[in-house]
């Protein structure tokens, strides 16, 4: 018990060495790139050091804007239904019936199928002339061969709906194991004073479950916050740029571009808009979390 | 115990990672070949079969990559800008050579591939490979763009292949009326937010005596009235009025889907879709398919988009010489003709057009070779890469909803053309 803390170390060694490796380092690079005017197209300017420029440049190019704002419209909506549509699901998951092993497992589905695979079969889903979308349409609506990629009003729904349906599941995992610590004694003798079912849940369940449903919007958020794969597959940011995502907007800027500076300050201002999020929700939720547990 | 047992395989895992990141896996005696899969196979073991008995001692390694010119881009890109040296050989659009060229990517070809030799393969795709003065590609594939016909529906109404644009509008528009089936259209095309769609574009405004960039190719010329006319013209007519809104999610795989289901009068492709259009177990109009030049505007010219692969040696491979027998065997007359013959694609070699044997199986290659002739290539820089993604932008917004503001959005896109070429300008390659 009363070793050194060299031991720790010896054990974390191998884990640090790897998070050093392919998660700080990275991070430190692309930090260190986004003060340097680097484009793959002029080899010839070498890697210049420009200061803050290409974060001024930043701040003032209108596409990253609309591109960040899109993202967190993007998130907000999905984030919500999401853990809307979770609880629902968990709670459903939560009831003792025959088959519920089957429909739990049923349930994970999407969200066991990379988001590439299900990204190209939206993506068919939604075509206008052999979509299955069309086929359930009325014969009036058919008639005008919906094509919600083709819109630029509908595309951005038409990939939060792809990512709804894929990660909900994830949200109704996280709650259901919530659901699942409320002891039945409290149950009981909710049911022994006379509460109704919808007063049970107002006043057993939900205040219970709350950790886990935070919990699941922290998760979903910082992960929807990262929406690629998805756009890649579906739309590449069209049409009229109503899907450009700003994780989408910087691997193009880089890949596509070869604007490693100015691709690398658009990284590092993703990764400063998740940090601070994350940081926000650790403060308000983290905050509820111990409160939650202290009780 | 466990913990212990569990770190010491957590640590042969991280150092199995690190073997792989420190591994070479180029040996002297294989030749890598980046690719992406071709439509049979078959010829590209061939050329191998070929150039591994040429070469006794060699193997050739074959690399699979994406099949969407923009993933492959990014993938061979990365493995250039690391310096990969197991890279020998990969396929170039044609329109890279200027980025890749100025990027310091590819090897110049001149010592290996002499003048007398370039002049047997078709001229448009040996001037794209040209940079500055030398050469960088070899064209195993020539690509140029072409309009599809419905020959049944044209002779049906009396209708010669349209000339202008404006004519196929109304052939369209008399077709579909008559015919009134609603789930037939008058056009196909490729008009989502990607790099097909500068193809599409280029070759209405360049019919219509625009550009997209003018003659120093340091300006952009889409804020001109002729270039603005014609993506106005895409807008009403052609997305508007006889096509369907769901071509602005349309690459070329459903856009082809929905000629050969018959649903379309018209339809622009390049020359792969012949094949696939006339192939009873893939198409309902195998048989009544028409090929001709695309049209253009009244006082313009047909313009057809350059397109296609040529192979393309890495500066970084230790075994330059080695790479170009195998590129001499790719561009060789044996494989071009199977390429032709099994792949019905456009090969590099200009006698193959008119081998009897070639034209026998693709009647279209004497069109074919005209239209390459006068083909268009795209912007020959090497900020074409962003170019195309603020073309793209531009010309989405401006066709996907009926009341665009045209000309602020030609404006900004012209603005932000400018701000990438300036760059060009100012950072003059010594």
């Amino acid at each position: 018990m009363n070793e050194s803390p060299w031991v720790a170390l010896r054990y974390l060694f191998c884990a640090l060495v790897l998070i050093g490796l392919f998660f700080v380092f990275p991070i430190l690079d692309s930090l260190r790139l986004s003060f340097f005017r680097l484009i793959l197209a002029f080899p010839w300017l070498g890697e210049k050091f420009v200061g803050l420029e290409n974060y001024r440049d930043l701040f003032t190019d209108p596409i990253a804007f609309k591109a960040l704002l899109t993202t967190l419209v993007f998130v907000a909506v999905t984030t919500s239904l999401e853990v809307t549509f979770g609880l629902g699901i968990a709670l459903v998951l939560n009831e003792t019936f025959r088959g519920r092993g089957l429909l739990r497992a049923l349930v994970l589905i999407p969200w066991a199928i990379p988001t590439v695979v299900s990204s190209q079969m939206w993506r068919f889903i939604f075509n206008d002339q052999y979509g299955v979308l069309n086929a359930f349409l009325p014969d009036a609506l058919k008639a005008s061969y919906g094509a919600p990629l083709a819109d630029p009003e509908l595309a951005p729904i038409a990939i939060m709906i792809a990512e709804v349906w894929k990660t909900t599941s994830f949200a109704a995992l996280i709650i259901l194991a919530g659901l699942q610590s409320i002891p039945d004694e409290l149950y009981e003798a909710g049911s022994i004073d006379g509460m109704s079912s919808w007063q049970q849940f107002r006043n057993i369940t939900l205040p219970l479950v709350k950790p886990a449903l935070l919990l699941a919007l922290l998760f979903r958020t910082i992960d929807a916050l990262r929406v690629f794969d998805l756009v890649f597959v579906m739309t590449q940011g069209g049409p009229a740029d109503a899907t450009n995502v700003i994780q989408y907007y910087g691997y193009k800027k880089i890949f596509a571009e070869g604007m490693v500076g100015y691709g690398s300050a658009v990284a590092v201002g993703i990764f400063i808009v998740s940090l601070v999020l994350s940081l926000l929700y650790i403060r308000t939720v983290g905050a509820r979390l111990l409160e939650a547990e202290a009780k | 115990m466990e913990s212990r047992r569990n770190s010491a395989r957590v640590f042969a895992a991280g150092l199995f990672l690190l073997s792989l990141l420190c591994s070479s896996p180029a040996f002297a005696n294989e030749l890598r070949f980046l690719t992406f899969k071709p439509p049979t196979m078959r010829v590209w073991e061939r050329a191998i079969a070929i150039f591994e008995a040429q070469n006794p001692g060699t193997k050739v390694v074959l690399e699979l990559g994406p099949h969407s010119s923009t993933e492959f881009h990014d993938l061979v890109t990365q493995k250039l800008r690391n310096r990969d040296p197991s890279l020998d050989v990969f396929f170039m659009d044609v329109i890279w050579p200027p980025e890749f060229v100025a990027a310091g990517w590819a090897l110049p070809l001149d010592s290996y591939f002499p003048v007398a030799e370039r002049e047997k393969f078709l001229r448009a795709p040996i001037v794209a490979n040209t940079y500055r003065g030398r050469i960088y590609g070899a064209p195993v594939f020539v690509d140029a763009s072409m309009l599809y016909y419905r020959k049944d529906l044209l002779q049906k109404y009396g209708f010669a292949p349209p000339a202008t644009w404006p004519e196929l509008v109304r052939q369209a528009q008399t077709i579909l009326e008559r015919e009134n089936d609603p789930s037939l259209s008058g056009f196909s095309g490729q008009f989502k937010q990607y790099e097909g769609l500068v193809c599409n574009m280029m070759e209405y405004i360049m019919s219509n005596g625009g550009a997209l960039v003018d003659e120093t190719g340091l300006t952009s010329a889409l804020d001109e009235p002729k270039a603005r006319a014609a993506v106005r013209f895409v807008r009403d007519k052609i997305v508007g009025e006889i096509g369907r809104k769901g071509m602005l999610a349309y690459q070329e795989p459903e856009s082809l889907a929905v000629f050969a289901q018959g649903k379309a009068v018209f339809h622009r492709n390049w020359p792969y879709a012949w094949e696939i259009s006339n192939d009873p177990r893939q198409s309902k109009v195998s048989g009544a398919v028409g090929l001709s030049p695309l049209p253009y505007f009244p006082g313009g010219r047909s313009v057809s988009t350059l397109g296609g692969w040529q192979l393309a040696i890495s500066r970084f491979s230790r075994q330059p010489e080695l790479a170009w027998k195998f590129i001499a065997v790719m561009t060789g007359e044996q494989v071009q003709k199977e390429i032709a013959l099994a792949m019905g694609r456009g090969p590099g070699r200009a006698r193959l057009y008119r081998d009897p044997e070639v034209l026998e199986k693709n009647p279209q290659f004497a069109q074919l070779v005209e239209i390459v002739a006068r083909a268009v290539p795209r912007p020959r820089t090497p900020v074409y890469a962003p170019l195309s993604n603020i073309m793209q932008r531009y010309f989405s917004a401006a066709i996907a909803v009926p009341d665009s503001n045209i000309e602020q959005l030609a404006r900004i896109a012209a603005r932000d053309m400018n701000r990438v070429l300036d760059l060009l300008r100012d950072h003059a390659q010594p």
